[in-house]
């Protein structure tokens, strides 16, 4: 006997692995009848027309790299919102999460502040 | 249900006129799934064509051209597969058809009517926001594999525009949730189902576009840099990076990565009339079906009009507004929600 | 059904770990781990937790495995080092612990793996919301200091090292 809950999560699954089944299969009926005729300037990358010099994988600037950084941490941030959003009504006293999850966000936006502030600075990063 | 030994074919027939196997298999699954593409390409033809004073895609039917969009797929269908030299051959093909799949699997959650969904998850709006998440890391890896320059800038692009907008669209989805009490796409559906006033005998729908007219905004916003269309198109950006992170892929595989964009319009401005514009409900007594269809077409036509009039962002700058403008107007939403959910008082 | 599932997500999970610490590229190191946190998300829908499934996937793939390949890939086509001796022999112990430690705990309380009462995910996720909030609101309060900290500490790291550099 399965929960209810746990039907739809089955049902997803299946739909998830026809969904996968029907592109793998396309897949292997284009390629098998082809004729490729690869040819090496052909299956070189694309650079404006020029042939490719350097390492394809150039390096990046990393100047963003602190929006990814606190990124990792306020997406958790969210998931605690959701929580305290779907029991605001029914919480038992009423009204008695919006203080905790008030200090909690008054908390985190000091550092969110601080890392905007930093991040602008672009000579750091 | 037939034995699917001693009788195979009976047991086929069955399964085949189940009706979950025709929700996977037909509506809303697979079959519509790949029509919607064809004619969302279309429609993004028509609109784009239409703004600048041309006429789009003519001949191919007495319909103005329908077909050229399924004729596209097909002639993409037949294209040499070729796969650069270099390249990571495993991530090349996997990740443009796992992004097509991601994209299907979003649809999965969404109720197009009570009946017509294929997956009613408890907690369905944190599930569709948690696979949307995926889809930037199969675009990096697209770019990586490649080994190519323009595809690599598009996919490290991509993950930066993620941390721009993911956090603005989860906020902006929680004033839905405070507001319905629930995560269940049909529940929040059903929370619009009240009337907001009714006036001279007219009944305007109490629908969360109204209460939540700044979230609905930011969660439109979001969701256009979330689907990588014009102005938030920084992976792909045509005319800076050529195409970005497609650049390289041939045939099938640029058809696969396309249509994940397509599928992912077509998602989203379906969970958009879900949240926000009621569902599969509406004023006047006309097929649930065709309300929803309505508002999809209605949503997906603006974001497709968009593409048609805006010019595209900078990366800097929608990093920067992300985390301050988009992220301080959603704090603002979640405050005014609790203000008329809760009332002045803490 | 849910058995059959449920070894399924284990088989994944394990193998995903596995792979994450043996692939020779971190780029396939990084992905198989992904596919490790996708085998625990499911095993938490499998559980009737979907709240913190559905966490697993948005916070742990979504965000901490993009940040790894990020800095795989910024670091450049660099390999990592093969698999040693020492590293095989590791693994069989890790494995060889893992087991112990699962029939163990099989063998010792069956009524450890039994909900005590039937619920919904979203009941489970409302009581959970209410100790959060309310039993533990100063745990909460703490809990964001923590964050903080990680907030300024991440970012102060990242930047002495691009200023020494």
């Amino acid at each position: 006997m399965v929960a209810p809950g746990l039907a739809e999560i089955f049902y997803y699954l299946g739909f998830i692995v026809v969904a996968t089944l029907v592109p793998i299969i396309a897949l292997f009926l284009i390629v098998t009848p082809r004729d490729a005729k690869p040819s090496p300037m052909k299956l070189e990358t694309y650079e404006a027309g020029q042939m490719p010099s350097g390492r394809g994988r150039t390096r990046f600037i990393i100047q963003y790299y602190p929006y990814l950084l606190i990124f990792v941490i306020y997406d958790v941030v969210a998931m605690f919102l959701f929580a305290w959003a779907l029991t605001l009504r029914t919480l038992q006293p009423p009204g008695s999460g919006t203080w905790p999850i008030l200090i909690f966000m008054g908390v985190l936006l000091v550092p969110l502040a601080y890392s905007i502030h930093l991040a602008s600075q672009r000579d750091l990063w | 249900m037939a034995d699917p030994i001693s009788d195979p074919i009976g047991f086929s027939l069955e399964i085949m006129t189940s009706p979950l196997f025709f929700k996977v298999a037909v509506f809303p699954g697979l079959t519509s799934i790949g029509i919607i593409i064809a004619l969302f390409i279309w429609l993004d033809r028509k609109i784009t064509a239409r703004v600048q004073l041309r006429v789009g895609p003519l001949y191919a039917s007495p319909l103005g051209g329908v077909l050229q969009s399924f004729a596209d797929l097909i002639k993409f269908a037949f294209k040499e597969l070729f796969i650069p030299r270099n390249a990571d051959k495993f991530f090349f093909v996997a990740a443009p058809v796992l992004a097509l799949i991601g994209g299907a699997g979003l649809v999965g959650l969404i109720p197009f009517t009570p009946e017509w969904q294929i997956s009613n998850l408890e907690l369905g709006l944190p599930a569709f926001l948690a696979f949307v998440t995926l889809s930037p890391m199969l675009i990096l890896l697209a770019g990586w594999s490649a080994n190519s320059k323009y595809p690599f800038i598009g996919g490290l692009r991509s993950l930066f525009q993620q941390t721009a907008y993911e956090i603005p669209l989860w906020l902006s989805a929680i004033g839905v949730v405070m507001m319905a009490g629930t995560m269940n796409l049909i529940g929040i559906v059903q929370a619009q189902s009240k009337p907001w006033v009714i006036f001279l005998g007219l009944s305007i729908p109490g629908w969360y576009i109204i209460p939540q007219a700044l979230g609905a905004l930011l969660f439109f916003i979001t969701a256009t840099a979330e689907m990588e269309r014009i102005p938030f198109d920084l992976p792909e950006a045509e005319p800076e990076i050529i195409m970005g992170w497609q650049a390289e892929y041939p045939g099938f595989l640029f058809m696969s990565a396309a249509g994940a964009s397509f599928v992912r319009l077509y998602a989203f401005s379906a969970l958009f009339s879900v949240l926000y514009l009621g569902g599969w409900m509406g004023p006047a007594p006309v097929p649930a079906l065709l309300w929803t269809a309505i508002k999809i077409i209605i949503v997906s036509s603006l974001i497709i009009l968009l593409r048609a009039t805006f010019p595209r962002v900078r990366i800097d700058q929608l990093l920067r507004a992300g985390w301050t403008y988009l992220l301080g107007l959603a704090f603002l939403n979640i405050v005014i929600t609790y203000l008329l959910v809760v009332g002045p008082r803490i | 059904m849910p058995d059959i599932a449920f070894f399924g997500f284990a088989a994944v999970t394990v193998l995903g770990a596995i792979l994450a610490l043996e692939s020779r590229d971190l780029v396939y190191g990084a992905v198989s781990l992904g596919v490790s946190f996708l085998g625990v998300a499911s095993l938490f829908f499998l559980l009737d937790a979907a709240y913190i499934g559905v966490f697993q996937i948005a916070v742990y793939i979504g965000a901490v495995v993009i940040l790894i390949l990020f800095t795989v890939m910024l670091v450049g086509p660099a390999k990592g080092e093969g698999p040693t001796e020492f590293r095989r022999t590791a693994l069989f112990i890790g494995i060889l612990v893992a087991m112990m430690l699962g029939v163990g705990g099989a063998l010792a309380s069956p009524s450890a793996f039994s909900t005590n009462q039937p619920c919904t995910p979203e009941c489970d996720l409302a009581q959970f919301s209410q100790s959060l909030l309310v039993t533990y609101s100063v745990q909460l309060a703490v809990l964001s200091l923590v964050f903080a900290a990680a907030v300024i500490g991440a970012l102060t790291l990242a930047k002495s090292e691009r200023g020494t550099a």
